[in-house]
């Protein structure tokens, strides 16, 4: 049924408002797949479990590097932190470096077998995050964070961890959430 | 008989400002076959190699130096400076919430990673963007891989040709 539009003050027919929309579809670009895909040589698109396990073998390689570098970026990030204490201008510093090493170790811990420090990576990351500056007690809250971070590490304690680091990690959150304000 | 992926005959970029998180990609595609893998740290870094060379699929860490890893998806899919709208951008990422893998999504990612992965999953998005490609889909506002990924069946109209 034709209606008056009130806006172009035209009569508009059923056919006139289904005008067609500028949508393209392209095809797909198979020149990747008519490159690499084959039947003599590579690795199957199916991995049997065997190769999974060696390909997974291969990301634990940088395991060693992983702990060592992480490490150092906890103890440089905690003397960041320290210092910062004492030092008002050293504070949008501090908070900058936290929250860079908390992102690095939530993203890794994970994958080589920490999932404990990914999780108290995430609860520091979450705490720093949009802040620019820390006051004193925040300061100690991302402290303890990587203090936590570094025994997990030095005692390379993989998995979740027994209840006891369960509830240090719980501690932490809580932590976080009571010294969350005032968020500059 | 199986299908198998010669990596050899492709080319990856990684763009990932994180030493160790890259070195794992390096290392997984290094063992795959792939022998053309380039590192930088940089977006600004990944825009001069892709202007020189010929590279296949670029692996993009989110949160980069200047340039994040959004704003360089959006140069490549939107901007008339781009070296190539088409390339195939893997985003990996710690930021898994749902409204980033959305944001990513729509800016045009072909597959999205969350971090910390393992090697399956890692596989899992080079096994899709190189043996199922999916179309692209240009409209006013969105240009990228189709984002309808599952066929299901539907009796509403059709937007994608009609308006509402």
């Amino acid at each position: 049924m034709s209606h008056f539009d009130w806006g172009s003050g035209a009569v508009v027919k059923p056919e006139d408002s289904k005008k067609k929309k500028n949508v393209q579809i392209i095809p797909a670009q198979t020149d990747l797949k008519r490159r690499a895909v084959n039947f003599i040589k590579g690795f199957d698109i199916n991995l049997s479990p065997k190769q999974l396990e060696e390909l997974e073998q291969v990301v634990q390689r940088s395991s060693d590097t992983f702990v060592r570098e992480i490490g150092k970026d906890l103890m440089d990030c905690r003397k960041t932190v320290i210092t910062a204490l004492g030092d008002k201008s050293k504070r949008p510093a501090a908070v900058v470096a936290a929250s860079d090493l908390a992102y690095s170790v939530k993203a890794l811990g994970g994958t080589f077998q920490y999932p404990l420090m990914t999780q108290i990576a995430k609860s520091m990351e979450t705490f720093v995050a949009d802040r620019t500056t820390a006051n004193e007690k925040q300061l100690l809250v991302i402290q303890l964070h990587i203090d936590s971070l570094y025994v997990i590490l030095a005692g390379r304690v993989t998995g979740f961890g027994t209840t006891v680091e369960q509830a240090t990690v719980a501690a932490l959150t809580k932590l976080t959430e009571r010294y969350e304000a005032p968020r500059e | 008989m199986n299908a198998k992926i010669d990596f050899s005959k492709i080319s990856f970029l990684i763009v990932d400002g994180d030493k160790i998180s890259a070195q794992v990609v390096y290392d997984t595609l290094a063992y795959l076959g792939a022998s053309h893998i380039q590192r930088v740290k940089t977006p600004n870094d990944a825009f001069d190699v892709l202007r020189t060379e010929k590279i296949d699929i670029v692996v993009c860490e989110w949160r980069l130096r200047g340039m994040d890893g959004l704003e360089f998806l959006d140069v490549m899919r939107n901007s008339t400076n781009s070296p190539n709208r088409f390339i195939p951008v893997i985003m990996l990422t710690a930021h898994s919430e749902l409204r980033y893998v959305t944001t990513a999504r729509d800016l045009g990612i072909t597959e999205f990673l969350a971090k910390p992965f393992n090697a399956k999953a890692l596989y899992s998005r080079l096994v899709s963007v190189i043996a199922r490609p999916r179309r692209f889909i240009n409209t006013g506002t969105y240009f990228g891989p189709d984002r309808r990924r599952r066929q299901v069946q539907f009796d509403g109209p059709d937007r994608r040709s009609l308006d509402e």
